[in-house]
């Protein structure tokens, strides 16, 4: 058996090596990124059987459970570090080229980075070691955001480390307060035991936790500095933010919601706060002139869907929720690398701009279709699948809010496919300034975008082997029962 | 108006912590954990320091996790500043006065020999890898005051920086082949109190340690750049 | 009086927090909120050191044949603290880069001014 603490410790390492293969040669360093994804994803692949069975739990350090720091290996995990590592594997090749001014060898440096902090995210089981992974995840990105150093990027930036401080100080202050509470900081030991404190005090403990996770998984209020970002940033790291990032921030939050904390009171609320995250994302995204942003809040609204599905709470919902996640990451990394080589060619980030850009550039703006009409939810895409999960789930609730619910999402959906159409509209149907001369995108670009929109169209095509691998998940995240069970014995 | 709602807002917040202190009573023993770090670190580990047992013994990956942090930050602050290309304004600057000069070229190897000490005594006295780092990096600092030349060198600084990381995650992968746990104890635990006690947690501590002081060396090269 | 006494570390940790907060929700200069936010950490690794006192314990320390593991305080804030104080300070090592070539660029601190992206 492959111990799964392999996930982190060989990308960690060739991250340190990054800087040194640099020194030797510049090439040579920006190939490593693509090398420990591909790694990660082969074993995160190679351990899910063994996982669904039965969680992997590793006690790091050679100490027992609840006294060192316990990784949980199970179905949920490993599903979304080969999720992290699918997409990071596909942008560190598609980044090889795109990615030539600037301090190259330190940005693969912090690419992987981010992917590790990614992965040790969804990977642990002890909340401080959350902590410190979703650091790295969270400076990584901040460093990222500001890469290309022109004014826009330094600003989000800023914007995005102020805001990501404070809510990374607050984690922290739930996390201290967790522990002044429980007494320990392994996460099944705190489930055992938080059924024993009275609910004000976990309730803002939780309370903090939640906040300080939700900056990062950009849910409505805290969600402010995601459309600078995304849009500032390279489109490699808008790409990567928007389609593993913000995700993993989602995944800590239901993380501690459900299985940590087991607040099932708080769900409700949850709910709200995903259909207004979603209202809130897909309105603003159609009032966009600019690709990039118009993308960077159509972000906001899936993510709102996925903590509408997810807080739902029972089976089906959240393994809808867990498939729209993974189909918002495969549409969304399509959609800005494609637009990536689209700006480049056309000078410019305004959608106008992009008329006729399927002349010029078919294959790419091939791609772009097929993701949004994915995320849109269209079949025989991926994305169809897991809207009509979610919406029958909810609909299987059987209480007229939940009803209500379901009709605004489904308007959000309609807003979303008017803001998309019009993209694809522009693409197609429109006749650009200049001549149309076909230049299309690279083949490094080309590649990795088509892996991508193949996996869209398969999981569109044959959902079931993917449900069959979201089901265990699911239950990993709502039976803290089970999940004690696994890590304390 | 904005004040306003901010002091309302915090004004919230601070009722609901108030209420959420009540129970965590200040000054008793509120973990088992705890307890059984301090009963069981000498034997289980090796090391005196029982802060050093519990950061390089049993919770060693977030020491992994926290040295990663610092890395990342370091690069970041690179990645920022390098697009910069120096193009700020270069003043004159007035050499330092011979009090800081002569100071600083005395000081410098004792700070240096100052911080080794608390790294390579981290798991004996209070101290380690980060504190001691830290004291070399204000070293190096003491010399940019004194004498204005720059004596990092870009590729020592990052030579270092990769082979310690690498060396700590070597140490762990090695923990892996000797027992199946990442980060596991090889080595011997020795006597308590001795320098060569406490297994790898030493070994750690001195990776740490230069890590940590080429790092923040590299943040203050990075940063007095600017200035230049 | 002796509730004051107990609960002073509590009340200076967490008014550190709230100024600090208050500092980056007010302010408009750049610096200041940064500093800001470094005093907001500062508080609340008070905090946590405090969640982990012992009354009358020492530091965690066996220096001498002799001390008893029962009178010593709780060493496992100690180490939380120590590694989110190297965050912190990675953190704001990262932020002043970023003011740094931000001021570069826009010339001026004040956050009203750096509104370049809209909407």
């Amino acid at each position: 058996m492959v111990n799964p603490v392999l996930l982190l410790a060989v990308p960690l390492g060739l991250a340190f090596c990054v800087p040194l293969f640099g020194m030797a040669s510049r090439r040579a360093a920006s190939f490593v990124p693509a090398i420990a994804a591909l790694f990660n994803v082969v074993v995160a692949i190679r351990l899910l059987p063994e996982a669904i069975e039965e969680p992997i739990v590793v006690c790091l350090g050679g100490f027992s459970a609840p006294f060192s720091i316990v990784l949980f290996a199970g179905p949920l995990g490993l599903l979304l570090a080969a999720l992290v590592a699918l997409a990071g594997f596909v942008i560190a090749i598609y980044a090889v080229r795109y990615i030539d001014t600037g301090a190259i060898t330190k940005y693969h440096t912090l690419y992987v980075l981010l992917l590790v902090g990614a992965t040790g995210v969804v990977l642990t089981g002890d909340i401080f070691n959350l902590f410190v992974f979703f650091e790295i995840l969270c400076i990584s990105s901040y460093a990222l955001v500001a890469y290309l150093g022109d004014r826009g990027g330094l600003e989000a930036s800023a914007k995005y480390l102020i805001q990501g401080a404070v809510g990374s100080g607050l984690l922290l202050l739930g996390i201290g307060m967790v522990y002044g509470l429980t007494g320990t900081l392994n996460m099944a030991g705190i489930a055992e035991r938080i059924g024993a404190v009275p609910s004000v005090p976990a309730l803002v403990s939780l309370a903090l936790i939640v906040v300080g996770l939700g900056v990062e998984a950009a849910i409505f209020p805290l969600n402010a500095w995601l459309p600078d970002a995304h849009s500032s940033a390279p489109s490699t790291i808008s790409a990567i933010l928007s389609g593993i990032a913000i995700e993993v921030g989602l995944y800590a939050v239901a993380r501690m919601v459900f299985t940590v904390f087991g607040a099932t009171d708080m769900l409700f609320f949850l709910v709200f706060l995903g259909v207004l995250t979603v209202l809130v994302g897909e309105l603003c995204a159609l009032a966009q002139s600019n690709i990039k942003r118009m993308l960077a809040y159509s972000s906001i609204g899936q993510i709102g869907l996925i903590l509408f599905a997810v807080s739902l709470a029972s089976s089906e919902a959240v393994a809808g929720g867990l498939f729209q996640l993974i189909s918002h990451t495969l549409s969304k990394v399509v959609l800005f690398l494609a637009v990536g080589y689209m700006i480049l060619r056309s000078g410019s980030k305004e959608i106008s701009s992009l008329e006729g850009m399927g002349q010029q550039m078919p294959l790419t703006s091939l791609a772009f279709a097929v993701a949004a009409f994915s995320l849109v939810g269209l079949p025989p895409f991926a994305g169809f699948p897991s809207k009509f999960m979610i919406v029958r789930a909810a609909v299987a609730e059987q209480e007229v809010i939940f009803l209500v619910l379901v009709a605004v999402v489904l308007v959000a959906t309609v807003i979303e496919g008017a803001y998309f159409f019009r993209v694809v509209q522009s693409l197609y149907f429109k006749r650009g300034e200049k001549q149309a001369v076909r230049q299309e995108a690279p083949s490094s670009a080309l590649i990795p975008i088509f892996v991508v929109v193949v996996l869209i169209i398969v999981f569109g095509f044959y959902p079931d082997a993917v449900v069959r691998v979201l089901e265990p998940a699911a239950s990993d995240l709502v039976r803290s029962t089970d999940y004690i069970r696994s890590v304390l014995g | 108006m904005r004040t306003l709602t901010s002091l309302i807002l915090l004004a919230v917040i601070a009722v609901g912590i108030g209420f959420a202190l009540t129970e965590v009573p200040f000054g008793t023993p509120k973990t088992e954990v705890g307890g059984y770090y301090l009963e069981h670190g000498r034997e289980e580990t090796g090391a005196a320091n029982t802060v050093t047992s519990v950061v390089v013994g049993y919770r060693a990956f977030d020491t992994l996790g926290e040295v990663t942090v610092l890395f990342v930050a370091a690069l970041g602050l690179g990645a920022v500043l390098a697009a910069a290309g120096g193009a700020g304004a270069r003043r004159e600057v007035e050499p330092a006065s011979l009090v800081l000069r002569t100071g600083a070229i005395l000081l410098f190897p004792l700070l240096v020999l100052f911080g080794t000490y608390i790294f390579l005594h981290g798991h004996l006295t209070p101290g380690g890898g980060f504190q001691g780092g830290a004291v070399i990096a204000s070293a190096c600092l003491l010399i940019y005051l004194g004498s204005r030349e720059r004596i990092i060198s870009r590729v020592g600084r990052t030579v270092t920086e990769s082979l310690s990381g690498l060396a700590f995650v070597l140490i762990g992968l090695i923990g892996l082949a000797f027992s199946a746990q990442f980060l596991s104890d090889f080595l011997p635990k020795g006597t308590l109190n001795t320098l060569f006690s406490a297994g790898v947690i030493p070994l750690i501590y001195v990776a740490v340690g230069f890590k940590v002081g080429a790092e923040l060396g590299g943040v203050i090269d990075d940063m007095v750049k600017e200035t230049r | 009086m002796s509730f004051l006494q107990d609960y002073a570390y509590y009340i200076g940790a967490f008014g550190l927090v709230f100024i600090g907060l208050l500092i980056v929700l007010v302010q408009h200069n750049l610096i200041k909120v940064i500093i800001g936010v470094s005093i907001f950490d500062t508080g609340i690794n008070l905090f946590l050191i405090a969640v982990g006192y012992i009354r009358n314990g020492t530091a965690p320390i066996f220096s001498r044949a002799g001390l008893e593991p029962g009178a010593m305080v709780d060493p496992v804030p100690q180490a939380l603290v120590l590694t989110s104080i190297v965050i912190g300070v990675a953190v704001l090592a990262l932020a002043l880069g970023i003011a740094v070539r931000l001021y570069r660029e826009y010339g001026t601190l004040d956050l009203r001014k750096i509104r370049e992206l809209r909407w």
